[in-house]
């Protein structure tokens, strides 16, 4: 549909149109990229240039040392691999137990469908720090501390709410009487399931399953308190091992940054090229 | 697309499974493993020779001991598992704690070891005298105050004589008679910050608040006058700070000082290494070579004169430990962190000062030297206001500074905001 | 659909898993929260009960009434700019424009970026001497307008808002997807009867995602400002005089004092505020009608 108009002449008012849809699009392109430059250039000064001379300037003579720094930081790539590990396993059991359950609520009406789903909005809002005291001995009690065991299972937990409402949403704009055709034709509750709604149902799981990750990947609080071996600790850790109370080495904890960004937005340039347009663009069984 | 995926978890099942199968090893048999949470990692000055330490305790007591480090780098974080590991009732083998207005409760909760009888077997003598004092609980010791810090002005003796000034000021009057001189010359005259924890406010509202009190002037709370007397000049002392300290935090203030922009700093022993640091000299001259130690000015009657504002820094606990072969191991590894000599090492290569009795190594650097002649000179010594209150104390201080700096409250109602704070958490 | 007999143990095998996580990981624990919000309690000494003094106390404290009033600001903000500047966007985008592909990689980054590196880049453009924005200020001839904008009281809260209002890629991305999955034969058919790319945005493309994925993200955004608390942490702390401050942040820092009493007395307020919240935005989206849900949607996927 775009190429049949790029042909025809354009007139002031399209070309104000246009103009002004080029300025939003290169704006919000710099808006996001700025960050990502001033934080490479940053890891490239010495403290000495970023604190005391402007936060701006560029660095005198790039300090590659930041990186070797970064880089020697015992196991971070051991970090970002655990980051991956941990983050892959509960975003996948997440959404596996995320869309069964949306597919209920959203399909069904069952005793207590209005109950569960208000749980499951309120679970949404819980501030997770409040439940430090009681997770922990969760984790405990299952045998689970210091495990990814544990790290897999809080994670994947902690997103059921979130997932089953980004899920659910979308399934509820699924026609009902494709699914009733379908009951009709004796196709049973799994053959619906897999065959008519999960399909359709991918953007929801593709947005559930990016934020779920998103958050086990900046997740600090609970893979500090429910993990103790070096073994286990994430990518997040690891950039906090530049920063104390009373004396942050700020340059290199932005080297460390930037090493542990190169790999998510590789993986993230992948997952949309993969995922995303496979999604929008893939045939649909009935 | 979909094998792919399928590849891609089944690497990560096999990795996962890997790596739990390496978690699952037994430990061997025998060999009693500590476990020690610890901060002194990472970028604390400490770190590099507490390292060392552990690894060589580990080497001397291969087979029988291991203590295995877990790195902790965040302290608020470090804080928050601390507490949650004592409230759940597994505490760590071996911690560091640092909310000195908490270790009395530590130390009542009987959540970790007595080491009385260790101290009192001679481990004990080690320590400087009356360390245990303030933190014992009927008489008796399981929380051991390990490292220390005092709290004095260093300015910058190129910056003062810019101003015109050949010496520290003597008092408070005379400290804001130079204020003036260097706001004159385009100087801050020192670095304040109401934003993140407001750690410089705090130590500046301390010294202020020494000078003024006193001895005793924590024995009544934050009834005493001089806490209303202090907001007054600590609000003063914001009009010769550098622009935007309301909201500055640890990085614009030492920015600012290494900068050569302001005159005096106020932190701890621990960031003494900085005056020495290549990075931070300016035309081939090192920060230390620019700077002179000085004492706190003195107030009005002079009440204050002879103090020093100091604390503790961090505390050494253990665990109780039903296996007794356990509990000697552990007091053989914290006798061996507070041993003298190794206690004068850390304090060479760190720069920071303990409750430990040791000769100071001649190598000491300068700057440290001159600090700990303060310190050893002090009359008497209070904790900073942090140390002196409750946590609420602390976590109100930004809000109540910067409330006072804008003129949302007044001096009063400055005090008023940090005594609401700890009565919430009372 | 009313589940048959067959279905029924179906779909109790599918709603099993994750109702025994909402049981573990939310029901017990928010119990206990409830529970200690009655207390008064540290974490190591007995705790007392103490009635509702925990909450009274709450909304006697100005800064806590303040985070709840920066929250529901937030939320609305975050809902009702921060989700229809992403939905403009992602019109914009899903036209294809050239290098679309790359822009909508891009919008995603600050998602993957630390939040601290953000926050400290933030913190420096705001900085009152060394400052982009003063300097930018005083290079136009604006210099009386600069200002120490994370130091000031009205200016610290709009600005931490205002910087983050423009991060609008995940939301983008959202959406996006739900726009190409609309039936191009409609576009083709607008264009045909000489409808504008405004008017296709406004009579086709926003009616055809209001209930699906803006719902989802402006509901998703007001949630997270709910929460909001990583940002405003490291950006000011909750200053200048708890001016910026949130309920999680309040929260966090009466857990930080050991105050775990008025601590879950907030985490209590901040369920119960959200909860209201998300009802008000179902009931302006006319959503758990049946009615509405039955009005079908059609879609290319579905044909």
């Amino acid at each position: 549909m775009t190429e049949s108009r790029v042909h025809h002449k354009l007139s002031p008012k399209e070309i104000i149109v246009g103009i002004f849809r080029w300025f939003l699009i290169i704006f919000f392109a710099a808006y996001t990229l700025f960050p990502l430059i001033w934080l490479t250039i940053s890891s490239l000064k010495t403290n000495f240039e970023f604190l005391a001379l402007s936060p701006f300037a560029l660095p005198a003579v790039p300090q590659w040392q930041n990186y070797v720094n970064a880089l020697s930081v015992a196991g971070l790539g051991r970090m970002l691999l655990n980051s991956v590990i941990v983050g892959l396993l509960a975003t996948v059991f997440n959404v596996i137990v995320a869309s069964m359950s949306a597919y209920c609520i959203s399909r069904f009406r069952f005793n207590g469908r209005e109950k569960i789903y208000t749980l499951f909005t309120a679970g949404i809002l819980v501030p997770l720090n409040a439940l430090m005291v009681p997770y922990f001995v969760i984790i405990n009690k299952l045998g689970l501390y210091n495990t990814y065991g544990g790290m897999v299972l809080l994670y994947c937990a902690i997103g059921i709410p979130m997932s089953t409402f980004l899920i659910r949403g979308l399934m509820d704009s699924i026609p009902m009487d494709l699914e009733e055709a379908a009951y009709i034709d004796g196709c049973g509750f799994y053959g619906r399931f897999f065959h008519i709604i999960l399909p359709l149902s991918r953007t929801g799981i593709v947005t559930a399953a990016t934020f779920e990750f998103l958050t086990c990947w900046n997740e600090f609080v609970f893979a500090n308190l429910i993990v103790s071996s070096e073994k286990l600790r994430t990518i997040q850790v690891g950039i906090r091992y530049f920063t104390n109370q009373f004396s942050t080495d700020y340059v290199s904890m932005y080297a460390a940054i930037v090493i542990s960004i190169v790999p998510s937005i590789l993986g993230y340039i992948l997952f949309q090229e993969q995922i995303i347009s496979g999604m929008t663009s893939g045939a649909v069984k009935g | 697309m979909k094998k792919l995926i399928a590849l891609l978890l089944a690497l990560v099942m096999v990795f996962a499974l890997a790596a739990c199968g390496q978690q699952a090893a037994p430990a061997q048999t025998g060999e009693i493993v500590i476990n020690f949470p610890s901060i002194w990692v990472g970028t604390d000055s400490k770190a590099e020779y507490m390292g060392k330490l552990i690894e060589a305790f580990n080497a001397e007591n291969a087979g029988a001991i291991k203590v295995v480090v877990e790195e902790q780098t965040d302290y608020q974080a470090y804080r928050d598992k601390i507490r949650t590991t004592i409230t759940t009732g597994s505490a760590p083998d071996v911690c560091i704690l640092d909310t000195t207005f908490d270790i009395k409760a530590y130390a009542e909760s009987g959540k970790f070891m007595d080491l009385t009888p260790y101290l009192d077997a001679g481990w004990g003598k080690n320590f400087t005298d009356g360390a245990f004092d303030a933190w014992s609980v009927d008489g008796k010791v399981s929380i051991l105050p390990f490292e220390s810090a005092v709290f004095t002005p260093i300015y910058n003796k190129t910056l003062f004589e810019k101003a015109g000034w050949d010496h520290f000021p003597a008092t408070y009057d005379e400290f804001f008679q130079f204020c003036e001189d260097c706001k004159a010359n385009g100087i801050n005259a020192m670095g304040q910050m109401a934003g993140d924890n407001a750690w410089s406010s705090m130590l500046w509202y301390s010294l202020i608040v020494e000078a003024i009190g006193g001895k005793d002037v924590y024995a009544n709370g934050l009834k005493d006058p001089a806490f209303v007397e202090a907001a007054k000049v600590l609000k003063q002392m914001y009009d010769y700070t550098f622009d935007g300290a309301v909201s500055a935090t640890a990085g614009d203030v030492n920015g600012h000082f290494i900068g050569r922009d302001t005159a005096i700093y106020l932190n701890g022993p621990w960031w003494i290494a900085n005056f020495y640091k290549e990075d931070n000299a300016v035309d081939g001259k090192l920060l230390a070579d620019e700077c002179e130690v000085a004492v706190n000015p003195s107030y009005g009657d002079g009440k204050g004169n002879g103090g020093l504002v100091t604390t503790v820094q961090g505390f050494l606990a253990a665990a109780k430990q039903d296996d007794p072969a356990k509990e000697a191991a552990v007091v053989k590894f914290l006798q061996y962190v507070t041993d003298p000599t190794h206690v004068s090492e850390l304090a060479l290569s760190s720069g920071a000062m303990f409750f430990v009795k040791y000769t100071p190594s001649p190598d000491t650097n300068v700057i440290s030297q001159k600090v700990t002649e303060v310190a050893n000179s002090a009359e008497f010594t209070i904790l900073h206001v942090n140390g002196a209150f409750p946590t609420a104390f602390s976590t109100e201080f930004p809000a109540a500074v910067s409330a006072l700096v804008l003129g949302e409250v007044d001096e009063q109602g400055f005090v008023d905001m940090l005594q609401t704070a700890i009565d919430n958490a009372a | 659909m009313k589940p048959t007999r067959s279905d029924r143990s179906a779909l109790a095998a599918f709603m099993a898993p994750a109702l025994i996580i909402m049981l573990v990981f939310f029901v017990i624990p928010v119990i206990y929260v409830v529970v200690v919000s009655f207390l008064k309690w540290n974490g190591i000494s007995t705790a007392s009960f103490t009635d509702i003094q925990n909450f009274a106390k709450l909304f006697n404290d100005k800064a806590f009434v303040r985070s709840v009033i920066n929250n529901v600001i937030w939320a609305l903000v975050a809902g009702f700019i921060q989700v229809p500047l992403a939905m403009v966007m992602a019109i914009i985008l899903s036209r294809k424009p050239r290098g679309w592909k790359f822009f909508r990689t891009v919008y995603f980054f600050p998602q993957v970026i630390s939040g601290i590196a953000l926050a400290t880049l933030w913190r420096a453009i705001y900085s009152a001497d060394t400052g982009l924005l003063n300097g930018l200020l005083r290079s136009v001839g604006l210099g009386s307008v600069a200002r120490d904008w994370l130091g000031t009281v009205d200016t610290a809260f709009p600005a931490v808002l205002i910087y983050w209002v423009f991060y609008v890629g995940y939301y983008m991305v959202i959406m996006m997807a739900d726009i190409t999955t609309i039936d191009t034969s409609y576009y083709e058919a607008a264009t045909i009867d000489g409808a504008s790319d405004f008017q296709q945005a406004i009579y086709i493309t926003i009616p055809l995602i209001k209930r699906t994925s803006l719902l989802t993200c402006i509901t998703l955004a007001s949630v997270l400002g709910l929460r909001q608390f990583e940002q405003v942490y490291m950006l000011t702390n909750g200053g200048p005089a708890n001016t910026t401050s949130t309920m999680v942040l309040y929260m966090y820092k009466k857990l930080q004092d050991t105050n775990y009493g008025m601590a879950s007395a907030s985490a209590v307020v901040l369920i119960i505020v959200g909860v209201i919240f998300i009802v008000c935005i179902r009931a302006l989206f006319n959503i758990g009608n049946d009615e509405v849900r039955a009005q079908k949607k059609v879609r290319r996927a579905v044909k």
